[in-house]
């Protein structure tokens, strides 16, 4: 992707309502760039701004959409990018499966909040979590060599993880920072629309 | 015993420490000294995992051999053999180092799993289906464990050939159809996993000598699948939801070991296997009470009954309801295993926040139409006006339910800005489930399309606990500590030790929040800014006193009076501060 108006309205379609800065954050850009980027959107109506954070509006939405279907055709008809984002899919599910199994834990045959009481329990998700993250190798190393952008997202996790592993918990499934959950989660939306797929939630 | 010293036979004879077996060994070890029915095994002491890595990963021929003796010393204690479809062994095979870390190879279970010993395990129980599960499971755990593939999770229709060709078109490597290659590569494979990526990670972080090393444990399995006199299930020595002095169980008849924790199966109450066989019944209550007493906590104990002969396969500390934990700790103290001190180091200010939350429990009887029921997703109660996208979430003055068909990252701001949340689709798992439980909003998810399409303005409560969304606000009624079993007494006995004087207002109150010091979530605080404020103070109040490091500054300073704030609830002030004082029980 080298247009970067096109780029930097998806970064914040992804980051929704953020500065220039946490976009390029996310698209591993300079801010200087998305910020011209993002002006333009807001005076194409694309994006509209105020005190320097930005929000895709409809039409935007609109305009992304359509964008995403003549960039990425390419993409979206490659088997590769479709095997993996198959391979992507199976480990999101067990990762949101053991997200859950992070936050509730059985107790009888119910399930409450983790109350970390267990550190054998607790200890078992990170290690099952660490073993999602080097399988997760495999489909975002495809994902990298088709959209090199997208090797961001590796970054991102490795960091997440490595705090985990330092025994910062916040950094499993945290919602305000930039968490293990929260790269998964924005990495999962990015390649939704990129590949046009839906969201398919587990119920 | 016609072994080497290379490997232990954990026959309760002697008491090899964690150190040398690990925690699981050692644990085997203990149960069987204390005389109780666990099935046999033998370990691979810790020591031998050092010597593999010393040696280029080669296991040493005698090493081998040993292990062939302990396998005979298990087809001795069981009758079987190790590979023998009239009368199979299968063994499990775990790690266990003298502390667990991530890295570590997972449980294999049913090595010595063969085409052969599924047609004779087919014979034995009288199960074809059974036995074609077992194999299937077997070769999906060694595929993913041992060789690393990642492959589906085998359907109903999936037989030991589909799983074996997945496994080997996505590692290029087979599950060997040989009993002892399996036994070998599973051995390696642990002993391995002490220089696995995560595991060098986890020990650089936290400065763990790479020599060490993981034990390996081989134990046989027992078979609880063999007609109405054998079955699984597990034991709670007390009910770890309402904290009951009760055991509390389940028992599957006819049922093999993971099926009850899977929940594949219906297992029945615990008092239907009194029934069927109180010899078993009274046995595994007789070891409850002993390993309770010997543990001095509440334990959760799987079990598999063989033929009508009991077997323990797993004890724990049990994982318990908030409501539990309380009773659990002032109970235990009653029952004269632990002293005060003990008890309020067992329960969490979280847990007594939790057992003090309001409850709709009233006003839910008594009127609220319900608007929708959906998964429960995050516990709690939550009212407030729908919104349904996050511009008018962040917008809106008053408390704001975010009501969404699904959600995306974009709509996380407006999860922060709302009380509680509600989407259409999407199950416990979702996206949506997780993030609401990370930020503590309670919720209910998977309502159903289009349901909350005309909710926009609308006032509604939230029952994340039940799933239900209710029409309008309803009343929530306070919970006070005489209303939880065992609360009153870890208050009166935090009260004792605690010399800071909770008071309702001071003349001279420092406020902490205005201060700057408020508490952030997902942040720590700085022990050393909270010192230097709160030294010398008179009286103080402020979120941070609610966290660990607030409190522990709070008793470091010997700050005289806390004025808890409105909301702040003075049993769980005094929980923190008695647990701040004695520094970490837990």
């Amino acid at each position: 992707m080298s247009d970067i108006d096109l780029l930097a309205l998806h970064g914040l379609a992804i980051k929704k309502s953020g500065s220039a800065a946490a976009v390029a954050e996310v698209l591993g850009l300079s801010a200087e760039e998305v910020q011209v980027a993002l002006d333009t959107a807001c005076a194409d109506g694309r994006a509209a701004g105020a005190g320097g954070t930005f929000m895709v509006t409809p039409a935007g939405r609109t305009w992304l959409d359509e964008r995403y279907a003549e960039e990425f055709a390419g993409l979206r008809q490659n088997p590769a990018s479709a095997e993996a984002y198959e391979q992507f899919e199976r480990i999101n599910r067990k990762l949101l499966a053991l997200m859950t199994d992070w936050q509730m834990m059985p107790a009888g045959n119910e399930r409450i909040p983790n109350d970390h009481s267990d550190a054998d329990y607790d200890a078992d998700i990170v290690d099952q979590l660490g073993a999602l993250h080097e399988r997760a190798e495999r489909p975002l190393g495809g994902f990298a060599e088709l959209e090199p952008r997208l090797g961001r997202y590796r970054e991102r996790l490795e960091h997440a993880y490595d705090r985990v592993l330092a025994g910062e918990h916040g950094w499993i499934s945290g919602a305000r920072i930039d968490s293990y959950h929260t790269c998964w989660y924005e990495l999962h939306e990015d390649l939704l629309r990129l590949l046009g797929r839906q969201r398919e939630e587990p119920s | 015993m016609g072994v080497s010293n290379r490997i232990l036979v954990l026959d309760g004879a002697s008491r090899p420490g964690r150190d040398v077996v690990g925690g699981k060994g050692a644990s085997i070890s203990e149960m069987r000294a204390l005389g109780l029915p666990v099935p046999p095994a033998f370990v691979l002491p810790i020591a031998e995992c050092r010597r593999f890595h010393a040696a280029d990963e080669r296991l040493e021929p005698q090493v081998w051999d040993a292990v062939l003796g302990g396998i005979e010393y298990l087809e001795g204690e069981t009758g079987r053999r190790f590979g023998d479809p009239a009368s199979p062994l299968l063994v499990s095979v775990r790690s266990g180092a003298a502390v667990s870390m991530p890295g570590m190879m997972d449980t294999i279970l049913n090595l010595g799993m063969t085409d052969a010993v599924e047609r004779g395990l087919a014979a034995l129980s009288g199960d074809p289906g059974f036995a074609r599960e077992t194999h299937v499971r077997f070769c999906a755990e060694f595929g993913d464990t041992v060789l690393g593939a990642d492959v589906d999770p085998a359907g109903d229709d999936a037989t030991a050939d589909t799983v074996r060709a997945a496994v080997l078109a996505d590692t290029g490597r087979p599950v060997p159809a040989d009993p002892h290659e399996q036994l070998r590569a599973a051995i390696l494979a642990v002993f391995r996993s002490w220089s696995s990526r995560r595991a060098i990670a986890y020990r650089r972080h936290w400065r763990i000598a790479e020599e060490g090393g993981t034990a390996v444990v081989v134990q046989a399995m027992v078979f609880g699948n063999l007609g109405q006199q054998s079955g699984t299930g597990v034991l709670f020595t007390r009910d770890p939801l309402s904290g009951a002095l009760s055991p509390y169980g389940e028992w599957l008849p006819g049922g093999q070991g993971e099926d009850v924790v899977s929940g594949t199966h219906d297992p029945l109450p615990l008092a239907s296997l009194a029934e069927s066989l109180p010899g078993v019944h009274g046995q595994l209550l007789e070891a409850a009470e002993l390993l309770e007493r010997h543990h001095a906590d509440v334990l959760d104990i799987e079990f598999t009954v063989e033929r009508e002969r009991l077997y323990l396969l797993q004890t724990r500390v049990a994982k318990r309801s908030p409501l539990a934990a309380v009773r659990f700790a002032a109970d235990l103290v009653a029952d004269g295993m632990i002293d005060p001190g003990v008890a309020l180091g067992r329960v969490t200010p979280e847990q007594v926040q939790s057992v003090l939350s309001p409850t709709l429990r009233e006003s839910a009887a008594t009127g609220g139409a319900t608007l929708a029921r959906g998964v429960p997703a995050c516990p709690g109660v939550a009212s407030g006006t729908v919104a349904h996208d996050t511009a008018a979430a962040e917008d809106a003055d008053g408390p704001v339910v975010l009501a969404r068909p699904t959600t995306s990252p974009e709509d996380v701001a407006a999860m922060i800005a709302a009380v509680g949340v509600v989407t259409e689709r999407g199950g416990s798992t979702s996206h949506a489930a997780v993030v609401t439980r990370a930020l503590g909003r309670p919720s209910v998810v998977g309502v159903g399309d289009g349901e909350t399409a005309g909710w926009a303005g609308r006032e509604v409560t939230i029952d994340g606990t039940a799933g239900v969304v209710y029409d309008g606000i309803l009343p929530t009624r306070t919970t006070r500590a005489g209303d939880v079993p065992g609360l009153a007494d870890l208050i009166a006995w935090a009260r004792e030790r605690v010399q800071i004087t909770l008071a309702a207002e001071h003349p001279r109150v420092l406020d902490l929040d205005a201060a700057g010091l408020r508490l952030e979530p997902e942040r720590r605080s700085d022990p050393a800014a909270l010192a230097r404020a709160m030294c010398g103070a008179a009286a103080i109040s402020g979120s941070v006193l609610g966290s660990a490091e607030g409190a522990q500054a709070a008793v470091r300073c010997g700050v005289p009076v806390i004025v808890p704030l409105p909301g702040q609830r003075e049993e769980v002030l005094l929980l923190r501060l008695a647990q701040a004082g004695t520094g970490d029980m837990r």
